[in-house]
């Protein structure tokens, strides 16, 4: 009788496929909403290709034949090359200054137990729970007295510390699966503290640290906060700055130029997601479902 | 010195170092600026020198203010209307890809957290160009099915519809977390309860009324904590899409705080407003970690 099998639970396929008339329905539901969420997306490249004038009188047409000159003009006017350079740099210095910390820490978590260890890790947990945007004020003040405000570290540190809560519960778990048996027999082979968690623990933790180095370095690709209160000097805008100053000083007049910079500041997190979907929802799951 | 003493002194100065640089980092980037909001939120002070002691002023300051008094109360209606709208929307759409699980579903996904992952700059942009007035997606449209009254409307230049459209686009781009976070959570219910429930008859949507649902009513209420916490966070997307306006239609507490730290160089009383952030998020915050503990023995 059951045409209809809710397949929650295990991975098992639902008994009989048999197309019913509920499942139709929720099905185009879902498309619909799949469609909202992916046709926005795909409405720049319906303006990029375009003259500004192309685009005033026809921009719903499809383009008549493929320009690169607003992708040239955006690289140019918007100087999106520097600001990608001083993003990646942001990429780059987070990444350093958030997955080594929370690796080691986490790692002092799983394996090394004790009263004081344990104090500290509901110290550096309850981090992840401070809004960043609470700080932003005297963590400014205190950036200009550190010579770190208007340069690109006074965005990666404070980001880092932002990030390193959520990653040391991640090594840690991952840690504590680990079978304890391969520290002992490094320890045995003559391995010290310093050269288990190096030579052994570590290399094993790769899964882990691909994942924190990929969702670090989308997270400081899109970071906007910290870059808008940090940075001043135009030097050192970041991609986003540049897109967001753009934003503002043309609004969507000047759609063309534009979407071919939000395509160019989109694409690395939007290919890097693509590739790696299965993996960055994993990670992101990994938090919030021990949490 | 005797051996033990030796590896036990080793394996402190092995356990300090390692946990230095993430206690280092916390102190002085997250530990410290907080010492820091709460102090300033009791000075009278502007410009980069301290000034004195003001007590309670600036909270008096405020909370009489109607900026702030419209920030708090935006960021509780978008707090309540994300658990209207966000929260079922989430439920459905996670369930039904769990429940008809099919080719096509299962393509599905992967898009809806789609949205999740975009720079808020570039979600904001395409929120403009949709709502825009004048060259947006929808008054184009609107205009050439001659809907003028939809065209006519303004939607990032009108109070009441400008909470509305950045409210949308928040939907748009947010929802993709409830969603996979609840499939994951439905998929960890064991398999047998769903067999047994189907052998009583309850299948689809009464199996999710009866079962799925109060067995995942603790994930519900971790994610309406989450939304909350949001809302008191809320900066990008106004900012970018309205910079709280038209007046203080989208003001939100990081809007606010934004502007008084940022723009008018009032420490003190945007310390308070950060302040007062803190410790809303602590009390849900709180309230988040009891239900866990219930949550934890019931499972």
């Amino acid at each position: 009788m059951s045409t209809l099998s809710p397949g929650i639970g295990g991975g098992r396929q639902p008994r009989g496929s048999r197309v019913n008339v509920p499942a139709a329905i929720v099905t185009i539901i879902l498309i619909v909403l799949a469609l909202a969420v992916i046709v926005p997306l795909f409405l720049p490249l319906l303006f990029v290709f375009k003259t500004r004038l192309e685009y005033s009188y026809n921009p719903w047409s499809l383009p008549r034949q493929i320009r690169w000159d607003n992708f040239v003009q955006a690289w140019k006017v918007i100087q999106l090359g520097k600001g990608m350079v001083n993003t990646l740099i942001v990429c780059l210095g987070a990444i350093a200054c958030t997955v080594p910390p929370a690796a080691c820490a986490g790692y002092i978590f799983a394996r090394y137990r004790s009263r004081m260890t344990e104090v500290i890790f509901y110290v550096i947990l309850a981090g992840y729970f401070v809004p960043l945007q609470m700080v932003l004020l005297p963590l400014y003040r205190m950036s200009v007295g550190l010579h770190l405000a208007d340069t690109l570290p006074g965005v990666f540190l404070p980001m880092a510390a932002f990030g390193i809560s959520f990653w040391t519960l991640i090594y840690r778990s991952f840690f504590r699966s680990l079978p304890c048996e391969l520290a002992e027999a490094a320890r045995i082979d003559g391995a010290g503290h310093w050269g288990t968690f190096f030579l052994i623990m570590l290399p094993l933790a790769g899964p882990a640290t691909v994942l924190a180095v990929l969702l670090v370095f989308m997270s400081a690709w899109s970071d906007y906060l910290l870059s808008l209160i940090m940075i001043s000097s135009q030097a050192l805008f970041t991609m986003q700055l540049r897109v967001a100053q753009f934003l503002n000083a043309y609004g969507v007049d000047h759609m063309p130029r534009y979407s071919a910079a939000a395509i160019i500041s989109a694409a690395p997190t939007l290919i890097l997601y693509i590739l790696g979907h299965r993996w960055i929802l994993r990670g992101t799951l990994a938090g919030a479902l021990k949490g | 010195m005797s051996e033990i003493a030796r590896t036990a002194r080793g394996r402190a100065v092995f356990i300090s170092l390692m946990l230095l640089p993430a206690v280092a980092a916390l102190g002085v980037f997250m530990y410290y600026p907080i010492e820091e909001t709460f102090r300033l939120s009791f000075m009278r002070s502007s410009g980069l020198g301290d000034a004195a002691f003001n007590g309670l002023a600036n909270y008096q300051f405020l909370f009489g203010n109607d900026e702030f008094r419209a920030g708090l109360a935006h960021v509780f209606l978008w707090a309540f209307w994300s658990l209207v709208i966000q929260l079922p929307l989430a439920f459905f759409v996670s369930y039904s890809l769990i429940l008809y699980r099919n080719r096509i579903t299962k393509s599905l996904r992967a898009v809806y957290y789609l949205a999740n992952i975009l720079p808020s700059t570039i979600t904001a942009m395409l929120g403009i160009f949709v709502f825009s007035n004048t060259n947006g997606v929808l008054a184009a449209l609107a205009r050439k099915i001659s809907w003028t009254w939809l065209a006519k409307l303004d939607f990032i230049g009108d109070p009441t519809l400008a909470f509305w459209a950045v409210f949308f686009v928040a939907t748009w781009m947010y929802t993709g977390f409830p969603i996979i976070y609840l499939m994951a959570r439905m998929e960890q219910i064991p398999l047998e309860i769903r067999e047994a429930a189907e052998l009583d008859g309850a299948g689809g949507w009464r199996y999710a009324r009866a079962i799925v649902l109060p067995m995942i009513s603790y994930p519900l209420r971790i994610l309406a904590v989450l939304m909350i916490v949001g809302s008191l966070k809320l900066f990008d997307l106004p900012y970018l899409m309205t910079k709280g306006g038209p007046g203080d239609a989208t003001k939100t507490l990081g809007i606010i705080l934004y502007n008084q730290g940022f723009v008018n160089w009032q420490y003190g009383s945007a310390a308070a407003v950060g302040v007062v952030i803190f410790l809303l998020s602590l009390v849900f915050t709180i309230a988040q970690f009891s239900w866990q503990r219930k949550g934890g023995e019931a499972e």
